[in-house]
């Protein structure tokens, strides 16, 4: 008669879940941390260099308030993607639960 | 005993049986042990973003290294270039048209508005180079620089995105 070892299924699964859940999420912020840094770097400079252009007569008002828009749209673009890829993470998320489910019913399982 | 101290028992304590007969369980408990993976299932189902897609990917890098490339070219004259100019925008609309048509895509097809849009960024810079004529090397620059950042949001997302068939 098949038997199936309920201790163990929640066990492995609780355990597996965690570390996974650890795995992916803190990746995840670390990423998004690290990309708005190198955002908001990357946007300073670029503000320098068109005010600098600007002063100098290189570039028009209109040249300038243009690129100076531009960091306001790539903010929300790089908030938008980051926001895409915590959906992802929470997609990967769930499906690397279910093969937890599935491995450690099998394991669990008795016959 | 009733079926949660048994339910308790089998968890916790070291004295529980080893092994449990699954048709030996209370009702709800066999329940519970089918009804979580289905919702897992379902929710599998109904993931929240559209999987990873390399002829997406593609079209994104390969619009990248064109636009940059015409970019340069603004220092010469709009009318000098429409070909080449229709000849991108082209691409643009195709790689737009074909992320828009896959399910569980607006993050991705918003980055491509954004970018695209006549106020700002890719959009913007066309607009410019068609009413004045020619850009100075200057904004051409600081310019790039932002367009190239827009599309590496496009392309970051999609190499984010979940390859089917791994976890």
């Amino acid at each position: 008669m098949a038997t199936f070892d309920t201790n163990s299924f929640v066990h492995t699964v609780l355990t597996n879940a965690s570390n996974l859940a650890a795995k992916l999420f803190e990746g995840y912020v670390g990423q998004a941390e690290a990309d708005t840094r190198a955002f908001l770097q990357a946007s300073k400079d670029r503000m320098a260099q068109a005010a600098s252009l600007y002063q100098q007569k290189q570039i028009d008002k209109d040249e300038f308030e243009d690129l100076v828009h531009d960091q306001k749209v790539l903010a929300e673009m790089h908030a938008l993607k980051n926001a895409g890829l915590a959906s992802a993470a929470v997609d990967t998320f769930v499906d690397g639960v279910i093969k937890i489910m599935i491995d450690a019913a099998l394991a669990a399982l008795k016959i | 005993m009733n079926w949660w101290s048994r339910l308790q028992r089998s968890v916790s304590s070291e004295a529980a049986p080893e092994h449990l007969s699954v048709s030996s369980l209370p009702l709800p408990v066999r329940r519970l042990l089918f009804a979580v993976p289905a919702c897992l299932l379902a929710l599998t189902a109904c993931s929240t973003i559209a999987p990873y897609d390399q002829a997406a990917y593609e079209h994104a890098t390969s619009t990248k290294a064109e636009v940059l490339l015409l970019m340069d070219r603004a220092t010469t004259s709009y009318s000098q270039n429409t070909d080449k100019i229709d000849a991108v925008i082209l691409d643009l609309r195709k790689a737009y048209e074909y992320d828009k048509g896959r399910a569980r895509n607006q993050d991705t097809v918003t980055l491509w508005t954004k970018l695209l849009s006549p106020d700002a960024l890719f959009g913007a810079f066309i607009r410019y180079w068609k009413t004045k004529g020619q850009l100075p090397s200057g904004y051409i620059e600081v310019k790039k620089k932002d367009v190239e950042d827009a599309f590496d949001q496009i392309i970051q997302l999609e190499q984010g995105k979940q390859k089917l068939g791994t976890t």
